[in-house]
């Protein structure tokens, strides 16, 4: 269907394509399209190391990257007005008359090669990170999760005039007399180069070849502990040829995580969805917790131990949450195999 | 193996490699009241250790099925220890020189972006100066440039004879670094989006050529000291100009010229090979600022800057042309397996340059067909 779609497609431009080769461009199409799907709608950015190992990077946007290049203007204005206050003041000190003219050589070329050369300088020098990017928790690397180097630094670091195209003039915004002189910049290019990239780079990233990535603190290894003695009790009624597929361990770990978050009417609205299926399945009364249900599957997938010895119930012994066991305690000790754990059933 | 018992046999380990990046993020090395496994190189075999375990983990973490919140933290931890691991390389002086004397002349004698803006800036520049120069063909010429008033300041600034002190010097070739250097870098940076470097590069040739014209008329005031002045730092700082200029088309046309490379990849590729004809032109630029700081407004007589300025074209040209020669003319393809002919190779065996040059005719035609001079 799709093969001969494209044939026509193909026909329309006078294209002449081998039936292989459209039978290679529809599989690699359809590959595309899953992949596509697969990856998440997020700002994750996967890197494959030296280890072979892929692991996740969260990039970072205009709104991280802002601040970090205000607050590194300020400190590049900040370091060039101590340099020069810090020369004069020396210079005055010893002798003005001789030590003007370096003085102010100096000046020029403090000026020169900080507001020039901050960026990559502290790039090269501080693995990816300058005084506004580490206040921000953000890094350059490479695109493919390297390290930057001295070269790559000084490109998008240049690159940034282009950026921060076009210029405005502070006639735009105050209404004033004086020629328009174009010192304020809007950073539209930059903006733009990020919104339309998947790494959200500005053109001197793109052409230095460098990501800007959010650079993690510690982060906390959540364990979620069980506390409640009914979840055990009620994992040990699961039924021991119940397996918990891949996925549905991961949708039981997920909700374990989040349902912290809910309320207790909301937990059971959640739940209910897949509790209520597996309720009918395990044969268990109606009025059971949906959440408890999810929570004691989690339990089981996760924290029980495997072996085949029983849980100790505790003040819980005696209460089952089989729908046929109103009928089972009038008769005492029937032969019920298909249920497994009958005998605790007293 | 449930996945309770797995963390909690996993979780030391990480803990350890978390502390390790603390140190290592804080204070760039691990404290010296850490104990003896933590320092020096057995302190990076165990981080490695710990950060490749770590990635074992991750990999396996389907497999153990790990919950979501626990992998997440894996992808965080690995990232920090990556970070760590792997860093990024400081400045080594030796690679500088390799880049300032080997890549950048290879790389400007064989870029075409070069040539271009080399010709439109010398082009536009002698252009404009013969304009100017040639009142009688083109009046209004360099008023229309320049305008009057900029004309009055040129010929008031060199009314006088050229005589600097110290005090005059050591400041102006600061500031010719700072404001000549920043024209380069920002040429360069603009050739990203190519029309505005061509812009800046024809602004200043015919700015800097209807200057040179007019001051080059016989009834014009302070000629003389104007090409007193310019001769010295010319050389110096038109190349830089026009080097600064090429570097940035070169970053703008790998972005449309990509030579089967996807655009990214084409874009990124040009700008790191504009970078050491960039740095190039920088030191150029500086070079041109000492001159124009110390040599151009000292009294010095005329043949001395003149003796420069030959001097400093001769250097430009050997930089250029012997330093940026393709080494691959020279160099002989080097015989495949040592000399030693191979089963599969070719029957006649390439023939060296001295060969080819003086093969005497009679030779030529009993060896028959098959050498390669027959083809001529």
């Amino acid at each position: 269907m799709a093969a001969g779609q494209q044939s026509r497609y193909c026909c329309l431009f006078g294209f002449v394509v081998s039936q292989h080769n459209l039978l290679a461009n529809t599989v690699r199409f359809h590959r595309l399209k899953r992949m596509q799907s697969h990856s998440p709608l997020d700002t994750t950015i996967a890197v494959v190391t030296p280890e072979n190992i892929a692991f996740d990077y969260q990039v970072a946007g205009p709104f991280r990257r802002m601040p970090a290049y205000l607050i590194d203007l300020l400190v590049r204005w900040g370091a060039i007005v101590i340099l020069v206050v810090s020369a004069l003041f020396i210079g005055l000190l010893i002798d003005i008359q001789t030590l003007g003219p370096f003085v102010l050589a100096g000046m020029f070329l403090t000026y020169f090669l900080i507001s020039w050369f901050y960026g990559t300088m502290m790039e090269t020098f501080f693995n990816g990170r300058t005084i506004g990017k580490w206040a921000c928790g953000i890094r350059v690397i490479d695109v493919d999760g390297r390290p930057i180097n001295g070269r790559r630094a000084f490109v998008r670091n240049l690159l940034r005039i282009v950026d921060l195209f076009p210029m405005a003039a502070p006639g735009v915004f105050f209404d004033s007399d004086i020629p328009p002189i174009y010192i304020i910049p809007t950073g539209l290019v930059g903006l733009i180069a990020m919104m339309s990239t998947k790494r959200l780079q500005r053109l001197g990233d793109l052409a230095a070849g460098t990501m800007v990535i959010i650079d993690e603190k510690s982060w906390r290894l959540p364990v979620a502990k069980v506390d409640d003695a009914r979840v055990p009790a009620l994992a040990s009624f699961i039924p021991a040829d119940y397996r918990i597929s891949r996925s549905m361990a991961r949708t039981l770990a997920v909700y374990a995580e989040r349902r912290h978050y809910l309320t207790p009417a909301r937990r059971r609205e959640v739940a209910r969805h897949l509790a209520i299926p597996l309720i009918d399945r395990f044969e268990f009364r109606s009025d059971i917790d949906p959440d408890l249900l999810m929570y004691s599957l989690y339990y089981k997938a996760f924290l029980a131990e495997s072996s085949g010895e029983l849980a100790d119930l505790g003040p819980l012994a005696g209460y089952s949450p089989l729908r046929s066991s109103v009928a089972e305690t009038a008769v005492v000790e029937t032969d019920d195999s298909d249920i497994p754990i009958a005998g605790i059933v007293q | 193996m449930k996945v309770a018992t797995v963390l909690e046999k996993r979780r030391h380990q990480w803990a350890e490699l978390e502390t390790f990046c603390d140190a290592l993020e804080k204070r760039g090395k691990v404290a010296a009241s850490a104990s003896g496994t933590y320092q020096g190189s057995q302190g990076i075999a165990r981080f490695a250790t710990l950060y490749r375990s770590a990635c074992a983990d991750l990999a396996l973490a389907d497999a153990y099925q790990l919950p979501p919140s626990t992998v997440t933290y894996l992808h965080r931890l690995i990232a920090r220890s990556h970070n760590q691991l792997y860093r990024a390389n400081r400045f080594e002086p030796s690679r500088w020189a390799d880049m300032m004397f080997y890549d950048a002349p290879q790389q400007i004698f064989a870029d075409p972006c070069v040539k271009i803006a080399s010709i439109v800036f010398f082009g536009l520049f002698a252009l404009a100066m013969y304009m100017g120069r040639n009142d009688v063909l083109f009046p209004g010429f360099v008023e229309a440039i320049i305008g009057s008033a900029g004309i009055e300041q040129m010929e008031e600034s060199f009314e006088q004879p050229l005589n600097g002190s110290l005090d005059h010097y050591v400041p102006m070739a600061g500031f010719y670094i700072m404001h000549n250097t920043g024209i380069g870098l920002r040429c360069f940076v603009f050739g990203l989006l190519i029309l505005p470097c061509l812009y800046v590069l024809s602004f200043n040739a015919i700015h800097l050529g209807a200057s040179f014209g007019y001051m080059a008329r016989p009834d014009a005031i302070g000629g003389d000291n104007f090409f007193h002045f310019v001769t010295a730092h010319g050389p110096f700082e038109l190349t830089a100009i026009a080097l600064a200029g090429g570097a940035g088309l070169r970053l703008g046309v790998g972005f449309f010229h990509t030579c089967g490379l996807m655009r990214m990849e084409s874009l990124r590729e040009s700008a790191i090979r504009a970078v050491p004809i960039m740095a190039a032109s920088a030191a150029l630029f500086c070079l041109a600022a000492f001159t124009e700081g110390f040599l151009s407004p000292s009294p010095a007589p005329y043949i001395v800057k003149a003796a420069w300025a030959v001097l400093s074209s001769g250097l430009i040209s050997f930089y250029f042309v012997v330093l940026g020669f393709p080494r691959d003319a020279f160099a002989a393809s080097p015989p495949a397996n040592d000399g030693q002919p191979s089963p599969f190779g070719f029957d006649d065996p390439p023939e060296s340059v001295e060969s080819q040059i003086d093969v005497p005719r009679s030779k030529m035609i009993t060896s028959g067909s098959g050498g390669p001079s027959d083809a001529t």
